[in-house]
């Protein structure tokens, strides 16, 4: 009992010590937004284009005069794009008395790190996880501006079936959360419109060789593979393909859709087949902003930049039109209201997911660019 | 020949190309194993080190203008191997000699402590992306019929299997028949006892550890060249694969590891290419258990009998 009541006691003198440190931070005239992301680790690149994006977002906003009289604050969580870690600086974003996040990245990080923002009133926008567990939860501090994977799958599952239109194909994923969600619903898809599946397979993170697995492929003579994952399987998978003589035509996500495919693959990635959120850089009305970021010798064209911008964006319009930081009071006025942002007018529906967002097929080249096949 | 058949052959080359591997690494694990009857854990970085020396040496080679592709493999290899086997000898001086004398538990979470090192020291230097290397020798053999399923052997395949046989000969050799093999013969047998007739057992086992990291070092480079990309995490999952492949032959055993690679790496090949790739590690490793159960050290290891 006494031990008890000492736990009680230690839990009541912490949280007056939180509480306190709690007080000076909010006497701080700046606004601490945390990102939150792989700073380091294999999709470290995607993690960059994140920051990238919400970095250039603080710094217009601070340029005209910031949030509310404040300056906002850029603070960077490394999660590595491990669920683990994830949790870690999640519990470390809350201890640091930072009630607004942009992030994570990877779905499978952002799952176990939005259950502690929700419990922790802390609002977090995600603007690379395509999930749609994540938002499932019915959570009203989660937000994210970019696609679901199940509106991700269709696209390509509906390319597929229309514009393809192969006798039999194989999908593959890579047995997470992101990918193996997308390559389920491409199945679903291409199935429903009568292409014969002939395979539907795991591949191990982090495996070297795919030699076996495409000995496969060629046995079972597909004409086309869609992959479900990120780009450093892939990219192995297409230059052993080319290497073991199977010819047939790959198809990804958007995880797959950065340079390094090709620097892996070389000549292997020409033809592949993208998923990715329309190139916002490409839009005329952002030629501004993409100048901003050709000024500051920062790299436009990722998939993540313009989402990341835009979530640091709303975070702030919704700060202005409350004329408050309290993360709940924003949560609220997200989901009313719509916002001009350099990814479109973007409004929220009761899961904190956009209401209109679209995936565009591109065609990737050996030499890292691509152009739209479907608009 | 029916099509079966020629998969059968593939699956089987696969097999034993990813096998080689495993087993260039594993003699790395079963040496230092027989003589001071430690596992280093840090060995799988050593690997990993290897790699990025080679391409190293390649992208300078590449800034040069040389684009000799014979020059550039014996640069790479001969770079590497010296750089590694640095690394596999100050390893052993700074981490584990101190330690030889403690509890074998404290030696091993110092090899656990390097290994974690050695991961960050090379994230922190080359940075964590995937690094892309050049495939200097592409091209191969296709047999089979034109218009159905045709089996391929690349170069780089041959090449992997030439140079593991030709290594474990060279080694077998040199520990069966030279006066230094010898040394590391009676090392293994009591190294207390060696000390005493006037070995330089710090030679033999500074040597041990050389050799294994100049194999390693091998390893790397072939494999770097081969699936074309590293990243300072290649180490952990090949090192595991590898110890897997040392204790499943019976570790401390050299013919041991080779084959414990070979049978490690056609279970996996074959589990993939008749099952599903998804449960290959499953496989494998239910088969290691199942050997382990029924002959626990390993398929050609010696029982050990119990020093009082």
């Amino acid at each position: 009992m006494i031990k008890k009541i000492n736990k009680t006691l230690a839990a009541i003198a912490i949280s007056a010590a939180v509480a306190s440190v709690a007080g000076v931070a909010q006497a701080a005239d700046t606004i601490k937004i945390a990102l939150a992301g792989p700073v380091t680790g294999p999709v470290a690149q995607y993690g960059d284009m994140q920051f990238t994006g919400a970095k250039m977002a603080i710094d217009q906003i601070n340029k005209k005069g910031g949030v509310n009289g404040k300056q906002l604050e850029a603070v960077v969580y490394d999660d590595a794009c491990d669920p683990k870690q994830a949790v870690a600086v999640a519990n470390k974003i809350v201890n640091d008395d930072i009630s607004f996040v942009v992030g994570h990245l990877c779905s499978s990080s952002t799952q176990p790190a939005s259950d502690i923002y929700e419990d922790e009133g802390i609002m977090m926008v995600t603007a690379a996880s395509t999930s749609p567990d994540i938002t499932d939860q019915g959570y009203e501090m989660i937000f994210r501006t970019i696609g679901l994977d199940s509106l991700q799958g269709p696209t390509a599952g509906k390319f597929i079936a229309e514009q393809v239109k192969p006798k039999r194909m194989a999908v593959i994923h890579d047995k997470q959360q992101y990918g193996e969600g997308i390559a389920t619903a491409v199945k679903n898809v291409v199935e429903k419109a009568g292409i014969d599946v002939a395979l539907f397979e795991g591949v191990t993170p982090g495996d070297k060789d795919f030699s076996a697995l495409i000995a496969k492929l060629k046995k079972e003579k597909v004409e086309f593979i869609y992959y479900g994952g990120y780009h450093p399987e892939l990219g192995l998978i297409l230059r052993q393909s080319a290497e073991k003589g199977l010819k047939a035509k790959f198809m990804g996500p958007e995880g797959v859709g950065n340079k390094d495919i090709s620097a892996i693959a070389g000549k292997a990635s020409e033809g592949l087949l993208v998923t990715l959120p329309k190139s916002f850089d490409k839009d005329p009305e952002n030629a501004q902003l993409v100048a901003a970021f050709k000024a500051k010798g920062e790299d436009a064209t990722g998939p993540f930049v313009f989402p990341s911008y835009s979530a640091v964006q709303i975070m702030a319009d919704g700060m202005k039109a409350t004329n408050s930081e309290n993360p709940v009071k924003v949560a609220k006025t997200l989901r009313s209201q719509t916002f001009k942002t350099p990814t479109g007018n973007l409004a929220f529906d009761a899961k904190g997911d956009l209401k209109d967002f679209s995936f565009v097929v591109y065609n990737w080249h050996a030499d890292g660019t691509k152009t739209a096949v479907s608009e | 020949m029916p099509e079966s058949v020629y998969y059968f052959i593939q699956q089987l080359l696969n097999g034993l190309t990813v096998g080689s591997t495993y087993a260039l690494i594993a003699i790395g694990y079963t040496m230092v194993y027989g003589i001071i009857g430690m596992i280093n854990f840090a060995h799988g970085e050593v690997y990993m080190i290897g790699s990025y020396i080679a391409f190293a040496v390649l992208a300078a080679l590449a800034m040069m203008g040389i684009d000799s592709v014979s020059l550039m493999l014996v640069s790479a290899f001969v770079i590497s191997v010296i750089i590694t086997s640095t690394y596999g000898f100050a390893i052993e001086r700074v981490a584990y000699r101190p330690l030889r004398n403690s509890n074998r538990l404290i030696a091993l979470i110092s090899a656990i402590g390097m290994s974690i090192f050695l991961q960050n020291y090379v994230r922190l230097a080359q940075g964590s992306r995937d690094i892309a290397m050049p495939s200097l020798i592409t091209g191969g053999w296709a047999f089979g019929p034109e218009d159905g399923f045709q089996a391929t052997v690349s170069y780089m395949q041959l090449i992997i299997f030439v140079v593991t046989f030709v290594s474990m000969s060279a080694l077998t050799l040199f520990i069966s028949k030279s006066k230094m093999g010898k040394a590391c013969r009676a090392c293994a047998e009591d190294l207390g006892m060696t000390n005493l007739l006037g070995i330089d057992t710090n030679k033999v086992i500074s040597l041990t550890f050389v050799i294994g990291a100049a194999l390693a070092a091998v390893a790397g480079v072939l494999l770097g060249i081969y699936y074309g990309v590293i990243n300072p995490y290649i180490g952990f999952m090949a090192g595991l694969k590898a110890f897997t492949a040392a204790v499943l032959g019976g570790i401390g055993s050299i013919p041991g590891a080779v084959l414990g690679g070979l049978i490690l790496g056609v279970t996996e090949a074959f589990t993939a290419g008749y099952f599903s790739s998804e449960y290959k590690d499953v496989v494998a490793f239910s088969l290691l258990i199942l050997i382990l159960l029924f002959k626990p050290t390993g398929i050609l290891g010696k029982p050990e009998v119990e020093k009082v």
